[in-house]
């Protein structure tokens, strides 16, 4: 019993270790475009949420886009090259991942859709 | 009209059926009433038998395309191809929980029928407990998500399903995943059961266990399709992305995971009781709490949930379950000690006793990975953590977990003597081989300098158990019947170690994939080429194809002589969404996977293109480990007998 409080304790040590580690380095704070806007840019990356706007530019054959993504009243501009997925259009929202340059853009390493699950339909209505 | 009319009566009656089986049961269990033990258990199985009805006229509405109805509407339209309109019954909410409550009818109703051998009491309580759960499930259908809600003016055509939604794998991934997630219930209501009647004998640890890998093997399979239909449908190149409706799926399989091997030490030695009860009702609470999270969208995921009025509902379940299952624990614990004596730390129990620890230090890591938003927002601001998080908490745990399925099968009961540490050397021979290869490969990664070469280990020990049998095989003098005999005998075993062996096959596959995956964005000409890891690929020009529900622009590229065609797919009728559809040309070595980004008017065209290695052997692993689970379950029942009939050695003390 004794042994076995001790392994628990051990492995417990270690996992505790790890999260601790782990999650420090790389957490993200996850915002809204107004958040953003409110408090001082954090450093390292964040997550953006905001609903993209009528303004997409795309060049080099679609890999690269700026767009706007706004949220009630705050907006801001995103730069971001490589994919982006297939809902990805005006109107929808998206979590942008990078951080907010000196020059004002976000530059974004990655851009998230909201995926249409299989129980999101909007509910029907006359 | 009508169909909804008897599709929510099927339902209410189910409703009255499931809480007169659940009092009923506990009642006649309590007062060993075996006649009405008898009359409650027919009562569940009249409850599944009217979900079954209600499932069947849900899905007839589907099929005739019923627009009166709300669900038909929103799930379906007339340009759907029939089979995945017939999909559309687990394809949304409300269906879902149907579907949910019918497997669990289903299972239940089976696990009662093969009951016969764990005793009146322990087998009324359970089904009085399935009876609750299903309960519950009807409480919601009936007043909070009916699928049978009719529209005041009926519409000539349907919503339709999402275009992501139209593909195969829809009609296989979420139907496994809900199945696997609603068996878990079965091995839940059987441990809670034992614990209220105060025993927990060898056939009642049989019959749990039966129903846990059930529960196992349904969930393995749905993972592993989870993966598949990420990877061939959703076009990022990947099949996993910590999200938390991957997390919540993946947690309580590693609670069973973790049950199926401690669960062997209750029965060989009579050790671990309470821990056992504590593993089955953590899979089942894991699995409440994540639909909890997954339907009421508190957690920020990729996959967005309709914010629906069900989440209240599994707070509140989750929290009943919560106070019930703590409550046994705490109260009948007492008379769970330990009946046999401890054994030495390098020993099978030893083995298992660690494997435990960290497959429960796993499910802390995703578990905190998974909440850290909620808990984080309620301090403050919300923070999130990505795949990094949990590469770097998790892949220690993984790997000791790889090294120790690597020696433990090796490992013998109560005491591990000279021949143990001899046939070490094959599997600890195997990971020098490999980590030497790699080393002079170039390979300069401590993650899969450990992770391949211990995963090489594993199936090397497997390999060495089959070799060992074939040797006692050949001893007793060969022969297909022998073999045959000799397997059956011990298909536990053996079907274990085929589990084990795909998980390794499936490990090289992931950590292959993971560590050496190129990527690629280029944009080209037609007639241009594009070399990537060694591929040289030639892209041909684009065709525009009308199809029934869609047009398609499909790019050609030449790689050898194989034509690939990734596309674009624009549903007209759904406001002009578009879809990727990824090319993929798979070989056991490398899987080349492109992407179609984007298109300009002079016929050049971007990719993204990724070469995946041994991406195959993940599927080829899920394979095998499905297999494994298919003959270890096959060969419970002579060990029930066997075990049943052996004296009760230590039944629970309380009560």
């Amino acid at each position: 019993m004794i042994r076995w409080g001790i392994a628990m304790a051990v492995v417990a040590a270690c996992v505790g270790y790890l999260v601790y580690s782990a999650s420090g380095g790389s957490s993200e704070y996850y915002l809204t475009v107004s958040e953003l806007r409110s408090h001082s840019p954090a450093a390292g990356d964040v997550r953006v949420a905001g609903v993209v706007q009528d303004d997409i530019q795309r060049s080099e054959g679609g890999l690269h886009l700026r767009f706007t993504e706004k949220d009630g009243t705050a907006s801001m501009l995103v730069d971001y090259t490589g994919t982006v997925p297939d809902i990805f259009r005006p109107g929808i929202t998206v979590v942008a991942d990078g951080r907010l340059g000196a020059d004002g853009v976000f530059h974004a390493r990655a851009v998230l859709a909201k995926c249409p699950s299989r129980f999101s339909t909007t509910p029907y209505t006359q | 009209m009508i169909l909804a009319f008897l599709g929510s009566g099927a339902l209410l009656a189910g409703l009255v059926l499931a809480a007169f089986s659940a009092l009923l049961s506990f009642w006649a269990g309590s007062a060993q009433n075996g006649v009405m033990i008898q009359v409650g258990r027919r009562a569940f199985y009249a409850t599944a038998v009217m979900i079954l009805g209600a499932s069947v006229l849900l899905e007839s509405a589907l099929l005739t395309h019923d627009f009166s109805l709300a669900y038909v509407v929103e799930h379906s339209d007339l340009s759907t191809p029939t089979a995945l309109v017939a999909a559309a019954f687990y394809g949304g909410q409300e269906g879902s929980l149907l579907y949910w409550a019918l497997i669990l009818g289903i299972l239940g109703s089976a696990s009662l029928l093969a009951s016969a051998r764990i005793g009146l009491r322990l087998a009324a309580y359970a089904a009085g407990i399935m009876a609750v759960i299903l309960t519950f499930f009807l409480v919601v259908l009936v007043l909070v998500a009916s699928p049978f809600d009719v529209l005041q003016i009926t519409p000539p055509d349907g919503l339709g399903l999402n275009p992501v939604l139209r593909d195969g794998g829809m009609l296989i991934h979420p139907p496994v995943v809900l199945a696997g997630f609603a068996s878990f219930a079965i091995p839940f209501s059987f441990a809670a059961a034992a614990l209220l009647a105060g025993r927990s004998d060898a056939a009642w640890i049989a019959h749990t266990r039966r129903f846990a890998l059930v529960a196992w093997g349904l969930q393995s399979t749905g993972l592993v399709l989870g993966m598949w239909w990420a990877y061939h449908v959703l076009g990022w190149g990947g099949y996993w992305g910590w999200d938390p409706v991957e997390n919540v799926a993946f947690m309580p399989w590693l609670a069973t995971t973790a049950y199926l091997h401690s669960s062997q030490v209750q029965e060989r030695r009579g050790r671990l009781r309470g821990w056992n009860f504590g593993l089955v009702i953590l899979a089942f609470l894991l699995v409440v709490f994540g639909t909890f999270i997954v339907r009421s969208g508190i957690v920020p995921s990729v996959h967005t949930f309709a914010v629906s009025s069900i989440g209240p509902w599994f707070f509140g379940f989750l929290g009943v379950c919560l106070v019930f299952s703590v409550g046994l624990l705490v109260f009948r614990a007492g008379g769970l000690k330990s009946r046999g004596e401890p054994a030495p730390a390098v020993s099978r129990e030893g083995a298992f006793a660690l494997q435990n620890l960290l497959l429960i230090g796993v499910i802390a890591v995703v578990l905190w990975g998974t909440m850290l938003p909620l808990v984080s927002g309620m301090l403050g601001q919300p923070r999130v953590v990505g795949a990094a998080y949990y590469e770097r908490a998790a892949g220690p745990l993984f790997v000791a977990l790889l090294a120790l399925m690597a020696a433990g099968p090796l490992v013998p009961w109560r005491h591990a003597g000279a021949p143990f540490w001899r046939s070490m050397l094959w599997p600890a021979g195997a990971f020098v081989l490999m980590l030497a290869v790699l080393l002079l490969a170039g390979v300069r990664s401590v993650p899969a300098l450990l992770g391949i070469p211990l995963a090489l280990a594993v199936a090397c020990t497997v390999v060495y158990e089959y070799a060992r049998a074939a040797g006692r095989w050949r001893l007793a003098g060969g022969g297909w019947s022998r073999a045959v005999a000799m397997v059956g005998k011990r298909r536990r075993r053996y079907g274990a170690y085929l589990a084990h062996l795909g998980l390794a096959v499936l490990v090289l596959g992931l950590a292959a994939s993971h560590f050496w995956q190129q990527e690629k964005d280029v944009a080209l000409q037609p007639g241009q080429q594009v070399s990537v890891a060694g591929y040289a690929l030639t892209y041909a020009g684009l065709q525009n194809r009308e199809l029934a529900d869609h047009s398609e622009l499909v790019a050609s590229m030449t790689l050898g002589d194989q034509t690939l065609e990734p596309a674009r797919a624009t549903y007209a009728g759904l406001g002009g969404q578009s879809l990727t559809h990824v090319a993929i040309s798979s070989s056991p070595i490398a899987d080349v996977y492109i992407v179609l980004v984007g298109t300009s008017g002079d016929g050049s065209a971007s990719f993204r293109i990724f070469v995946n290695p041994l991406v195959s052997w993940i599927w080829a692993g899920g394979v095998i480990i499905i297999l494994g689970v298919l003959l270890g379950n096959a060969g419970e029942r002579r060990i029930v007998v066997a075990l049943a009939a052996a004296p009760v050695r230590s039944p629970v003390g309380a009560s």
